[in-house]
């Protein structure tokens, strides 16, 4: 779920998420539209039915680097490789846990202000990114997903589902 | 060592003549490293373009600069760092690391975007292609682009600039990483520099390097990165202090050894600084001539000049050597001169032929032999004579030298041996595998070679065209030629879809003409037209109706703006792809098209062909090699003449044909022999082994003159061997020396003479000697 200044309402896609190994990550869109998004090394390619597909650096997303990292860093328990590139804090217990990310580097804060993730147990549930400007966008994952999403759902409703303050 | 009032006279007017010529050199001369000097004057178009494009085209202003030694990660923020610093440099025109984000735009060719990109070209700025594109735009957000995009969106919801810098990348792009340009295998971080001055304008060229040696410096210390660069300009400014570093070394020693030979050979202090002067007079009349006449010196010119009027240090031994108790050193100069003017005069001819070579460097070197060896010559004669002691030692009465010439005469003169020599070199010169001449310019540049690869391997890396083939559009502006470009787009994009390259490059993909502007200007909306649409078009899209004002402002804008000329590019990064394929000159302008991967040359010449009246393809490897062959043929005209004009005068000096051809024997037999020599040893010759040639032959005339000239006189014949054995093995030290050079041109020249000098010491003794008992005077 994407809000943003820009919109009258928050954007909604529905998809899979595919993790392989700490440098390729793919994200799948199904609804409405279909694309496929392939993070492989430094490299994304965003492909979309009836496109050109683009390509462009990580560097360039920081929210799908920390997405990256938060997820290598979870299925692996390497939480060191997450604090070279983030601030890490966490809170909660091991049933209802939050993680905020916040990056080190002051260029990349410039654009991503911070990834906070919530999760049950060993299962992240959701992906909040807030950007500098204030948009933000939400990944719900698994069971938090399961409900659908309100066409004007409010970014305070979605912290309330993912568990969060 | 007593003088008389006169010859203190005479010492005083030489002496302050020579201060004077040194003043006049000093505020004259001026030490130029353009290479083309040595290259042959271009007589087409297309040389003429070669020679421009080496010397101050865009091409030769560039420097690869390649960052190794840490994580790439660590390289690209170098990279990033380094352009930051040297971009407000006033050295660089430009440095450029390949990172064109949106950011990197600058601000004033923003708003140009609707006249650059094609888009307005197909379809008209609609609601229908502004609602199809803001759908796209709404999923863009919802992607993972999304957060760097979202700040665009309301400047430029058809993302025309991305369009536009698509456009604008190499077709055959350079590895990236981090944005920025890498090598091949993600270990080098590659930029390109541009700088202001021409590459062979050493004073501008040194500030450049070393500002970029103080920045490898600081990344050395501060990251551990390794910066290496090279281009036409540091090479220009290494050569220059290798040169000047080796020259000052080898003269140094030379100078040492010279001393040192001299005075074991004379024991005279006196006597060898006396000997010192007509080599200093000739060296400073050189320099003076050269400057007089051509106002700039080479730096080879200066390198090679000295060497070549070194030879000029043998007139004096010859004086000392034949130095007599009873006779005064006026009356043996007297005696001396029919022989030595002979010498100095063919091999002034011979060097004076090069005034015609077309080759200003050859004909500056030409102009200082000339004048040093003439000056040389004559002071030897009037000057220096009169200020020598006479009583000096006389090496007739040498006791050795006499059994020496004895030993000498008993020596076989083996003319088979000649005969074999002469069919070796010839079958060496047949039977060697590599060509007998040099043709690839690139050798002639004293560069060495590791370089030449090295920055061509960078290039490469850089994804720099294939430089064999341009396409030359020659135009009365540049307009024009943008215009001729972009009609050429859709044959060159048949030719890549046909597989004979696989990309091309001109200066009409970066900015169209103004005609195409004005179209595309035509175009755009009226602000109240668009924002009804906007207003339509936004409304079944998720996106708020009043976010784009600031799109509607830089579409206003746009079509009040003034058309963008190639100009305006210039210090933006695009500034050097432009430049490089699009120059102004005296009111013409030269387009030029580069091609990638060419598969099909065939093709390449069909399509250049067909592409109408004042469009060339030109075969840069080919058109250097005929410059090459032309300047050779030109060069080997000249030499032609030199021989007949040598044996001229030597003809009118000794008017017999047996003295002529004794004389000449040695010196051609040795000629022969080096070329066999140096066709065995695997080398190809150049220019320089030309000049190194003449300079042995020279050398051969001079010795073969002298042991003829010895005649019956025992005494007389000691002075002569004397002397002969002073001058070679003085010549053939300096040129062994310059043998060590790690300069390849100064160790040609030096390996090439001293072959000379032993084969023509040895055939002239063979040879030229007088019959021992028959030959009368």
């Amino acid at each position: 779920v994407r809000f943003s200044k820009l919109l009258r309402a928050p954007l909604i896609v529905s998809g899979d998420l595919g993790y392989a190994g700490p440098d390729s990550l793919d994200r799948r869109v199904s609804t409405p539209y279909r694309e496929h998004t392939a993070i492989r090394g430094e490299s994304v390619k965003v492909e979309r039915d009836g496109e050109k597909p683009r390509s462009f650096a990580l560097k360039h997303a920081p929210e799908l680097r920390g997405l990256l990292s938060g997820f290598s860093a979870m299925l692996s328990g390497d939480a060191a490789s997450l604090r070279k590139t983030f601030d890490v804090e966490m809170t909660g217990d091991d049933d209802a846990w939050t993680l905020k990310l916040t990056p080190t580097d002051t260029k990349a804060r410039r654009r991503l202000q911070q990834i906070e993730v919530n999760g049950h147990q060993s299962d992240p549930r959701c992906f909040a990114m807030t950007t500098s400007d204030g948009a933000s966008s939400v990944l719900l994952l698994g069971a938090s997903a399961a409900e659908p999403v309100a066409a004007d759902v409010t970014l305070v409703a979605l912290q309330r589902r993912c568990g969060g303050p | 060592m007593k003088l008389t009032r006169s010859a203190l006279v005479l010492l005083f007017v030489w002496l302050v003549l020579l201060a004077g010529l040194t003043w006049f050199v000093q505020r004259q001369l001026q030490i130029s490293t353009d290479l083309r000097l040595f290259l042959p004057s271009p007589t087409t178009a297309e040389q003429k373009l070669l020679l421009e494009e080496i010397g101050e085209g865009p091409a030769s202003r560039v420097m690869v600069i390649s960052l190794e030694g840490a994580e790439p990660e660590q390289l690209a923020d170098a990279s990033r760092t380094l352009v930051e610093t040297l971009q407000s440099s006033p050295q660089f025109r430009l440095i450029t690391n390949g990172d064109m984000s949106l950011d990197s735009v600058p601000d004033d060719l923003l708003a140009y975007r609707y006249l650059l990109s094609p888009t307005l070209d197909e379809r008209p700025l609609d609601q229908k292609y502004l609602h199809a594109e803001l759908q796209e735009r709404g999923r863009d957000l919802a992607s993972p682009a999304g957060a760097f995009l979202e700040p665009w969106l309301p400047r430029d919801p058809t993302l025309e600039l991305l369009k536009v810098l698509q456009r604008w990348q190499p077709m055959q792009e350079p590895n990236r990483l981090f944005d920025v340009w890498f090598d091949r295998d993600g270990k080098r971080a590659l930029l390109l520099a541009q700088t202001r001055a021409a590459a062979f304008d050493p004073d501008q060229q040194r500030l450049a390097v070393e500002q970029l040696d103080a920045a490898a410096e600081r990344l050395k210390r501060e990251d551990g990165v390794t910066l290496t660069f090279s281009g036409a300009g540091k090479f220009s400014v290494m050569m220059e202090e290798r040169t000047r570093g080796e020259a000052q070394l080898l003269g140094a020693a030379a100078t040492v050894g010279m001393i040192v030979l001299l005075l074991i050979a004379y024991r005279r202090v006196g006597s060898v600084v006396l000997s010192a002067l007509p080599l200093a007079s000739a060296g400073l009349a050189g320099l003076a001539a050269v400057s007089a006449l051509f106002g700039t010196v080479h730096g080879i010119t200066l390198a090679f000049g000295f060497t070549l009027i070194g030879v000029a240090q043998d007139y004096p031994i010859h004086l000392l050597s034949h130095g007599h108790t009873n006779r005064s050193p006026v009356e043996s100069a007297r005696e001396l001169w029919p022989t030595l003017a002979t010498g100095v005069a063919s091999t002034s001819i011979a060097y004076a032929t090069f005034l015609f070579s077309g080759v200003i460097g050859l004909a500056q070197l030409a102009c200082f032999t000339v004048a040093g060896l003439a000056v040389a010559g004559l002071t030897t004669r009037f000057a220096l004579p009169v200020l020598m002691d006479s009583a000096g030692r006389d090496f007739g009465d040498s006791a050795w030298l006499g059994k020496l010439w004895q030993r000498m005469e008993r020596l076989p003169r083996p003319r088979w041996a000649g005969v074999a020599a002469i069919i070796l070199a010839i079958a060496a010169m047949v039977l060697a595998p590599q060509p007998m001449w040099e043709s690839d310019l690139s050798k002639l540049t004293p560069v060495p070679k590791e370089l030449l690869i090295q920055d061509q391997a960078l290039r490469t890396e850089l994804g720099t065209p294939d430089v064999r083939y341009l396409l030359v559009i020659d135009s009365p502006d540049t307009e024009y030629a943008l215009k001729k470009l972009e009609q050429l787009d859709e044959p060159l994009q048949k030719l890549i879809a046909d597989g004979a390259i696989t990309g091309y490059d001109h200066a009409a993909r970066y900015v169209p003409t103004a005609e195409k502007q004005r179209q595309r200007q035509a175009r755009l909306p009226e602000p109240a037209t668009l924002r009804v649409d906007v207003d339509a078009a936004v409304k079944d899209t998720p996106f708020r109706p009043d976010v784009f004002e600031p799109f509607l402002a830089d579409v206003e804008k746009a079509r009040h703006l003034r058309l963008l000329t190639v100009d305006q590019l210039r210090d933006s990064p695009l500034g050097v792809s432009v430049e490089m394929l699009l120059t102004q000159h005296d009111k013409r302008a030269t387009a030029l098209v580069t091609f990638s991967g060419v598969a099909d040359v065939a093709a390449l010449e069909r399509f250049a062909a067909a592409a109408g009246p004042g469009i060339l393809l030109l075969d840069t490897k080919n058109a250097s090699e005929t410059l090459v062959t032309n300047q050779r043929v030109k060069i080997l005209w000249s030499l032609a003449i030199a021989a007949v004009l040598l044996v001229a005068v030597v003809w009118f000096s000794l008017r017999q044909t047996s003295r002529v051809v004794r004389v000449l024997a040695p010196m051609a037999l040795t000629t022969l022999l080096i070329i066999g020599i140096l066709q065995a040893a695997g080398v190809s010759m150049t220019l320089f082994h030309l000049i190194a040639l003449i300079l042995a032959a020279g050398l051969g005339l001079d010795y073969a003159l002298f042991f003829e000239h010895a005649a019956d006189d025992p005494m007389e014949q000691r002075r002569t061997l004397h002397a002969l054995l002073v001058c070679s093995a003085s010549t053939l030290m300096v040129f062994a020396l310059l043998a060590l050079s790690t300069l390849p041109v100064l160790r040609a020249l030096g390996l090439t003479v001293s072959i000379g000098v032993v084969s023509n010491f040895v055939l002239a003794l063979l040879l030229t000697r007088p019959t021992a008992p028959a030959h009368g005077t």
